[in-house]
């Protein structure tokens, strides 16, 4: 792999005297795809948004290219920036189309003008096949479609890494499926990855490695086929079982 | 009948000798209730914002502290004149200022005075309600503009103030029709508007009721053409509920969906390996769009390779 993007050390975070993240140790490597497994409530999200400042961890360090983000003076926005997210609801801009969508974070963040943008977002969209639906507002768009847009959006913005967090679980089972075509294709382009999922074909199949979490720690990691045929740690066994029976 | 036709008879009495007084009056109230519900609004919008700038403990304690103090300033200027009446907030400034400044400080038109009292009142309000506008935008939107990169005002500007703008519509027409009837009470300092007309005729004239007459039939007019143009100005900001699919012909249906202005057709510069691919993508989607069928069948296959799969793992 690359040179380590992010890496982040002993990060903990809790909500009021609850400890949803204990000591997390964690390094995201360029061109890496990482999925993130584990039971609902395992601190998985809150890793993620910590991870683009949405949250503010309440201990341990961030490091972007070496550089603590957590550190006073850190230009939070600017961070942002590099590091795209693809939400579990979607969260298009309302008030935009599908092609505005797109364009604003580019030519407000990036500066780019409105050609240039224009021609940018259209590369993505083609690619996760929602260019003839540019001028739709999200409202009238499926939710597959509106992921699919929210990808585009996040990746117009060239981010060295993309956070999905649970990108499929607010769809209908039968829009599942374009929308992971998307994210495959994505990693197969060479994106560096860091996807929260329940979608367990996924993690197994696109991804090179698998962080289990449970409980806020990182239970287990290794590579897609170690995990799934031969988890070291109990807990992780019972977990995939769970999951095979269902 | 006989008292109708009376009062017919001094309206048409009233209206020649002071028709032009009741219209330009008219005219100053409409220019007033506009102006002062516009820097109202801004004044609105400018709290709403620096509300709801968000600082956590990590800030520098500067930026903390003048963060604070700013909302702490907002609260007390909304607190003040929501809780007086405009009819006092005028004679304070108006007379106020002169008082304490032996003179040397006033204003020097009733229009500036008046249209500063109305904008300070309405923006009271306002910022009531454009902060009730922006906490119901759906927080899901401020984090999808911060997720690439946005800043608190860029976020504001161009995800959640069109969206608030939006919600609180209805509050702005409010406060413009309030705005209509409410700068009546601008005659205190010599405003020369719709009302203050009436006490000009019926000073002249003692037909009191009939120039009531007047001043309500006018006003009810000037508030209902303002819900009339408000409700029309809120379907505008909706938009249209639909909205066109762009394609050119089936086989371009992704590719030719868009022009680059200065590469021609999308088909000239590739491969002929990533037309062919196009063309196959072209016409998985027209399948798609014609029957949605097609969609629950790749979403069957991936179940059944799934099951397929997790069979041949155990």
């Amino acid at each position: 792999m690359g040179e380590s993007i992010l890496k982040i050390n002993h990060l903990s975070k809790t909500f009021g005297s609850n400890l949803v993240l204990k000591d997390i140790d964690f390094t995201v490597d360029a061109g890496d795809v990482i999925s993130i497994i584990g039971a609902s409530g395992s601190g998985k999200s809150t890793l993620l948004r910590c991870i683009n400042l949405l949250e503010t961890p309440t201990s341990g360090e961030i490091l972007y290219h070496g550089k603590n983000v957590l550190s006073r003076g850190t230009n939070a926005p600017a961070y942002r920036a590099h590091v795209g997210m693809v939400f579990q609801s979607f969260n298009l801009f309302n008030n935009m189309s599908v092609l505005e969508n797109c364009i604003v974070g580019q030519m407000r963040v990036l500066k780019r003008d409105r050609e240039q943008a224009r021609a940018h977002a259209m590369e993505y969209l083609e690619k996760v096949g929602m260019a003839p639906y540019i001028n739709a507002r999200p409202r009238q768009i499926s939710g597959g479609q509106k992921q699919r847009v929210a990808i585009a959006r996040a990746m117009a913005m060239d981010p060295e890494v993309l956070l999905f967090d649970e990108p499929t679980s607010a769809l209908d089972p039968e829009m599942v499926g374009e929308v992971l075509t998307a994210m495959k294709a994505l990693a197969e382009s060479g994106m560096t990855m860091l996807v929260v999922t329940h979608e367990m074909a996924f993690a197994r199949d696109v991804s090179h490695r698998v962080v289990y979490m449970n409980g806020g720690v990182i239970c287990e990691q290794g590579s897609p086929e170690q995990i799934f045929s031969n988890p070291t740690k109990p807990e992780t066994a019972e977990f995939l079982a769970r999951f095979r029976k269902n | 009948m006989n008292k109708f036709a009376q009062l017919g008879a001094d309206i048409v009495k009233l209206w020649t000798k002071y028709g032009s007084a009741y219209l330009s009056g008219i005219e100053n109230t409409l220019i007033l209730a506009l102006v002062g519900t516009v820097i109202g609004c801004v004044i609105g919008f400018a709290c709403g914002v620096l509300n709801t700038i968000p600082y956590t403990k990590a800030d520098h304690p500067v930026k903390r502290f003048v963060l604070g103090l700013v909302r702490v300033i907002i609260r007390i200027y909304v607190e003040v004149f929501r809780g007086t009446p405009m009819v006092l907030q005028a004679v304070f400034l108006y007379y106020g200022l002169p008082y304490f400044s032996n003179n040397s400080v006033k204003f020097t038109s009733v229009w500036a005075a008046a249209i500063v009292v109305v904008s300070i009142n309405t923006g009271a309000y306002m910022a009531e309600s454009v902060r009730g506008g922006i906490i119901s935008v759906d927080p899901g939107q401020t984090e999808g503009a911060k997720a690439i990169g946005m800043t608190h005002v860029q976020t504001m500007l161009y995800v959640i103030l069109p969206q608030a703008l939006r919600n609180i519509m209805p509050q702005i027409g409010n406060n413009f029709i309030i705005n209509v009837k409410d700068t009546s009470v601008m005659f205190i300092i010599g405003f020369p508007d719709f009302f203050s007309a009436h006490r000009a005729a019926v000073g002249a004239s003692y037909l009191y009721f009939p120039s009531a007459t007047v001043e309500m039939v006018g006003y009810l007019t000037m508030t209902l053409v303002a819900s009339f143009l408000l409700r029309w100005i809120e379907r505008k900001l909706d938009g249209s509920a639909s909205y066109e699919l762009v394609q050119v012909d089936q086989l371009t249906m992704t590719a030719g969906t868009y022009s680059y202005p200065d590469k021609g057709s999308p088909f000239d510069e590739r491969s002929p390996e990533s037309v062919k691919s196009m063309q196959r993508e072209a016409l998985r989607r027209q399948i798609e769009r014609e029957a949605a069928e097609r969609e629950g069948q790749l979403a069957e296959q991936r179940r059944e390779t799934h099951a397929a799969q997790k069979g041949g793992k155990r």
